[in-house]
């Protein structure tokens, strides 16, 4: 009987999964196929598809595999199938650490990034910048700017977010496309809005002064991004805190209203953003966090596991620094206590025992 | 203390597709501290899909990171951050992918489905995080950048089979419904 089953799941598998059993070598093989005029584009995204399941599986490609492969792939740039390119980028960002003399591509990409095709340009960005190195980013600098500052939404994310990448090789280039970042702020994407912040933030974190005005600006221009509020949050956090072990502390700190004022935010990804830094910063006074517990209690009767168990992990935390602030939520925690996510009833229970009285054994 | 981490776009730690016996479909690892080889992700994620499979809630903590989860019929779909990252995110990150393979497959979410359209679904999760940093939540967005085939083909030139296999897929979709 367990023979016959496990028969029949193979035979499934088998029929399902047309990627089991691939063989490596055979699959290299193929890849003859992208010599052949005209690209038969069907039938090599097909291949390119198996040769990253294989690389995503966990198979290893030698480095001379990997260059023959790359260079087969490069042959591919003469058909416009828009899946196929994008399969060919996606080539390119996988094995580019192995093979070797990637940087052939570099003026495909180039024209692709810089083409009418908006669908190529996004990723072709974020492939070139897999494979530039320090040297030759000074040669594709001048597109970079412009592509930051694109009207294309997917055009100005890929080059924000290579820049960053970028960032840690060659700083002092990137360094220089600080303009360009703040005119991306100023988009009304919320992904580019969100990235822009992100890169002016690296190019300018060990400035102090202009970080502070930075954030001094964006805290009163309403920022439509929530993931780039929930950034603006931390590092607003951080000043605070480095203000107050520098010891000049004002007692009322704009940043401090600004985090304060997002607890009324209409997104709950920063409301709790926002509850989460009260309870972290060491300034918090009582009457606000007991704001921020109150906002917690609030998300425990949230139908979202996750909001639960975010709001009980930051309780816990609240707990162990100040019980009483949390006593007023034992109730919601005893609810807790049989939820049908186990974290967060663990949580639950963990942070009854810091806050709970003998009176509330019996319940 | 949490709030005095260096504030980063590099939130996302790792996001994979795993089949109903822990197997892995797609899997990406963007931190290079995280898992460097594939023996431990591989292994993770087993230890993770035995943690997770039954039990349908959501979120879970394991060896340091937060992993949000959802599954349907025999296919899972993880998200994972640091400990330190703020949950919701991590839940718009999930919400985007799962949608966005939805939208692809055309409500047909399972294992088969995934493996027959695997190219634009390892599209979809180049188009969602770049190296660890979102690069887009919106999943309409980010379907309409890599769903491109036109396989529309219109009605008079579909064979027989065609037009009663969209009947019947409409037709199960309203009764699911």
């Amino acid at each position: 009987m367990s023979s016959f089953k496990r028969d029949k799941k193979e035979e499934e598998e088998g029929g399902s999964n047309p990627f089991l059993n691939l063989e490596k070598t055979s699959v290299l093989q193929e890849t003859r196929m992208f010599n052949e005029t005209p690209v038969n584009a069907r039938k090599c995204t097909h291949i390119l598809t198996k040769i990253l399941y294989l690389i995503n599986q966990g198979e290893q490609l030698g480095s001379r595999e990997a260059t023959e492969c790359f260079f087969a792939m490069t042959k591919l740039f003469q058909s416009k199938d828009v899946i196929m390119r994008r399969m060919v980028y996606l080539g390119i960002k996988e094995l580019s650490p192995i093979a070797e003399d990637v940087i052939i591509v570099t003026s495909s990409l180039t024209k692709d990034m810089t083409g009418k095709e908006d669908l190529y340009r996004a990723p072709a960005i974020r492939a070139l910048c897999s494979i530039t190195d320090n040297t030759m980013l000074q040669a594709v600098e001048r597109y970079m700017k412009q592509c930051i500052v694109d009207r294309n939404a997917p055009v100005s994310s890929g080059a924000l977010v290579s820049s960053l990448h970028l960032a840690n090789t060659a700083g002092d280039v990137v360094k220089r496309w600080a303009n360009e970042a703040q005119e991306a702020l100023n988009s009304d994407n919320i992904m580019v809005q969100y990235h822009g912040l992100g890169l002016l933030y690296h190019i300018r974190k060990a400035d102090r002064l202009a970080v502070t005005k930075l954030v001094n600006r964006l805290t009163k221009q309403n920022l439509k991004s929530p993931y780039a509020v929930c950034f603006l949050i931390r590092i607003a956090c951080k000043i605070i805190e480095e203000e107050d072990a520098a010891g000049n502390s004002n007692a009322e700190s704009p940043l401090f209203d600004f985090v304060e004022s997002c607890l009324r935010n209409k997104s709950e990804m920063v409301v709790y953003e926002a509850a989460h830094a009260f309870v972290n910063l060491k300034r918090t006074n009582p009457r606000e966090l007991s704001t921020a517990v109150s906002i917690l209690q609030l998300f425990c009767g949230s139908s979202k596991a996750t909001l639960r168990f975010a709001a009980v992990r930051t309780m816990n935390k609240v707990a162990m620094l100040h019980p009483p602030a949390v006593n007023v939520c034992n109730l919601d925690l005893e609810g807790l206590i049989a939820d049908s996510n186990r974290s967060v009833a663990t949580l639950a229970i963990t942070t009854l025992l810091k806050t709970g009285a003998e009176s509330s054994v019996e319940r | 203390m949490d709030s005095l981490m260096e504030p980063t776009l590099y939130t996302i730690k790792g996001m994979c597709i795993l089949d109903n016996d822990g197997n892995r479909i797609l899997a990406k690892y963007y931190d290079k501290n995280v898992f460097p080889t594939v023996k431990e992700q591989k292994a993770y994620e087993k230890n993770l899909f035995n943690k997770t499979h039954r039990a349908n809630a959501e979120i879970i903590m394991l060896d340091g990171l937060t992993c949000v989860y959802k599954s349907n019929v025999d296919l899972l779909f993880y998200v994972m951050g640091s400990t330190h990252e703020n949950e919701l995110i991590l839940l718009s990150v999930l919400n985007c992918l799962f949608d966005t393979v939805t939208m692809i497959l055309k409500k047909n979410v399972e294992k088969r489905a995934v493996l027959e359209n695997l190219d634009i679904v390892m599209l979809a999760f180049d188009e969602i995080c770049d190296g660890g940093i979102i690069l887009d939540a919106d999943p309409s967005s980010v379907v309409k950048r890599v769903d491109l085939r036109n396989d529309d083909i219109p009605i008079g030139e579909q064979t027989v089979a065609q037009v009663l296999q969209s009947a019947r897929e409409q037709l199960k979709w309203s009764l699911l419904k």
